[in-house]
């Protein structure tokens, strides 16, 4: 008789926790299915339909118009160069960005004088919003009285008189790349500090007594417990700066000649400057599939290091 | 052996006023900038310690056009609401999927992961139509509660991971003692998780300070813009930039968030390195 009421008590608290949960979880939900997951699909939809401002303010349904969308994106050589420059910007970012993140984390952590102090201030450029980073690089980079232009004067002596990062279709993106390392290098530091710091010590010196070199001991002892954090901190840093607009906006506005001109840009040109919300879906759809790729391949690349 | 130890120590030092110059003299510059009269900014060579500190600029930016401060002051209303909206409504779902463990919850992670990685651009595009037919867009209720969505996601698995550091057996016994399930969630469960919360709730307000492309696609009336997009649209737009003023906006809009970073830093670093590694 008590363990039959047990068991009824048993079921009826399950049933109870599953209501409970799903009532907690139930806010979540609904927020990210009504802004995120529908939206999202829903401009998947779209990207094969011609569909512009004028379907928005009459609320007609965008038609279908076989792959136009797409096709004209590349007939119009727009996708290819976006996604190049999309890619070469990732790509030098995220290494630039970890190597200085994991050379100022193991400075500080060595034994330096003010370790503390530096680690906090050395997080100011983070707390920067976006559109302020690239307010300060422009004043730095400005043309005419910027102290780039100055710098650059005094190191050559006076040959390069004005030199114009962002003007320059060779050097717009490494000015933006410059910005954008300013603004992200100390999250990376932070993230990276942390797992330096969960490195057993105890193990860094028996290495040391067993006569392990410096080099030896970083690459097999500190680098493999490290990799999980190394892991999550590349993987943020390469979706940041695959999602980056602020700064491509604000600072070129993807010029000069489309030299910046990113997935991003070029997305939110055709969506919401050239009003083109059907072509600006579909650059959205095709920069979503490779931004999945990229990820996917990334976590398939480190799937064979130990983790955890 | 001494010798090499004195040059690598050295070269240590250097290496790091290197990347700390890199780091912190940007911002020395913009400080500096926006003491200075415009006449002595655009001076050539540029002057290291502002000649004649003045604070016009200040003054110009408190005085001459009230629109910096609507931008400002929208974007105090719009972070902190969404900052607490979100802090909300992560530590009902972080507390479910930190304790009850159900076949949907694999599903419900795998979709907040997913959910973050989306191009922003992609949901505004469809957004701006949609939010359209819910009477949300020009709003500052949609834009809040579109941001909160695009917040959720790593709030919830931050805030998680805390809920995970709480003992059940504390909860156990609570319950033993006839409290409810929500009596036991805001008496005795939340408050052992203060520091997520605080941690969520500083990174929340920090991103949405942040936004630049919800308020750029989602408002069109100028006095409800916030900070970023109204900076770029009334200050950035002209061809002769008053740049001592630029400074002075960029001064203004960063102290905030450097205010709070220097109070809650404990808060934030532990918890944004303990979402990292978790999530």
């Amino acid at each position: 008789m008590p363990k039959a009421m047990t068991s009824t008590r048993r079921i009826k608290s399950a049933t109870g926790d599953k209501i409970f949960s799903l009532g907690l979880l139930a806010p979540a939900i609904l927020l990210t299915f009504v802004f995120i997951l529908v939206p999202v699909i829903d401009s998947v939809i779209k990207s094969f339909t011609e569909y512009k401002i004028k379907n928005v303010i009459s609320g007609a349904p965008g038609t279908w118009n076989n792959f136009e969308n797409y096709i004209k994106l590349f007939q119009n050589d727009k996708l290819m160069p976006a996604i190049i420059t999309t890619f070469v910007f990732v790509f030098a970012v995220v290494i630039s960005q970890f190597l200085i993140g994991f050379i100022l984390a193991v400075i500080l952590d060595s034994k330096i004088r003010g370790s503390r102090f530096l680690r906090s201030i050395m997080m100011m450029p983070w707390v920067v919003p976006t559109m302020i980073s690239g307010m300060v690089w422009l004043w730095l980079y400005q043309p005419q009285y910027g102290l780039l232009r100055y710098l650059v004067q005094v190191v050559t002596g006076g040959s390069v008189a004005d030199f114009a990062i962002l003007n320059n279709p060779n050097t717009a993106l490494l000015g933006i790349g410059i910005a954008a390392l300013w603004k992200q290098v100390p999250l990376t530091t932070l993230l990276l500090l942390a797992g330096l710091q969960s490195v057993p010590s105890d193990m860094l010196e028996a290495a040391t007594v067993d006569g392990a070199s410096a080099l030896r001991r970083f690459v097999s002892i500190v680098i493999p417990y490290m990799m999980s954090v190394i892991k999550v901190t590349v993987s943020m840093s390469i979706i940041e700066n695959f999602k980056q607009f602020p700064l491509f906006w604000t600072m070129t506005g993807g010029g000069p000649d489309g030299a910046t001109t990113t997935l991003a840009i070029l997305s939110y040109r055709e969506a919401f400057v050239s009003n083109d919300l059907g072509s600006g879906a579909a650059v959205t759809t095709v920069w979503m599939l490779l931004m999945i790729l990229v990820v996917f391949a990334y976590n398939k690349i480190f799937k064979a290091e130990p983790m955890d | 052996m001494k010798r090499r130890q004195t040059l690598s120590a050295i070269l240590k030092y250097f290496v790091l006023a290197v990347i700390l110059l890199f780091l912190l003299f940007p911002l020395y510059w913009v400080l500096i900038t926006s003491f200075k009269t415009n006449m002595e900014a655009y001076a050539f060579p540029p002057s290291f310690l502002p000649q004649a500190p003045t604070v016009e600029s200040y003054i110009k930016l408190f005085t001459e056009n009230n629109e910096f401060f609507i931008y400002y002051k929208n974007n105090f209303i719009i972070s902190g609401v969404s900052a607490a909206l979100t802090v909300l409504v992560a530590l009902l779902s972080g507390y479910a999927l930190s304790r009850f463990h159900f076949r949907w919850n694999a599903w419900i992670v795998a979709a907040f992961m997913s959910a973050q990685m989306f191009p922003m651009i992609s949901r505004l595009i469809s957004l701006y139509g949609l939010m359209r037919g819910m009477k949300l867009i020009n709003t500052h209720a949609g834009l809040t509660l579109a941001l909160t969505a695009a917040m959720l996601p790593f709030s919830i698995m931050l805030m998680s991971s805390f809920f995970d550091s709480v003992p059940v057996a504390v909860e156990e016994s609570a319950r033993i003692d006839g409290a409810s399930r929500f009596g036991v969630l805001f008496r005795i469960v939340v408050p052992l998780v203060k520091p997520g919360i605080l941690a969520v709730g500083i990174y929340s307000f920090l991103l949405a300070w942040d936004d630049y492309l919800h308020a750029a696609t989602l408002i069109q009336t100028d006095s409800l813009r916030t900070l970023s997009i109204g900076i770029a649209l009334r200050y950035l737009g002209e061809l002769s930039y008053d740049w001592s003023l630029i400074n002075t906006i960029s001064i203004v809009g960063t102290i905030p968030m450097l205010l709070l970073f220097f109070f809650f830093q404990k808060y934030m670093v532990k918890g944004l390195v303990a979402g990292a590694v978790k999530g």
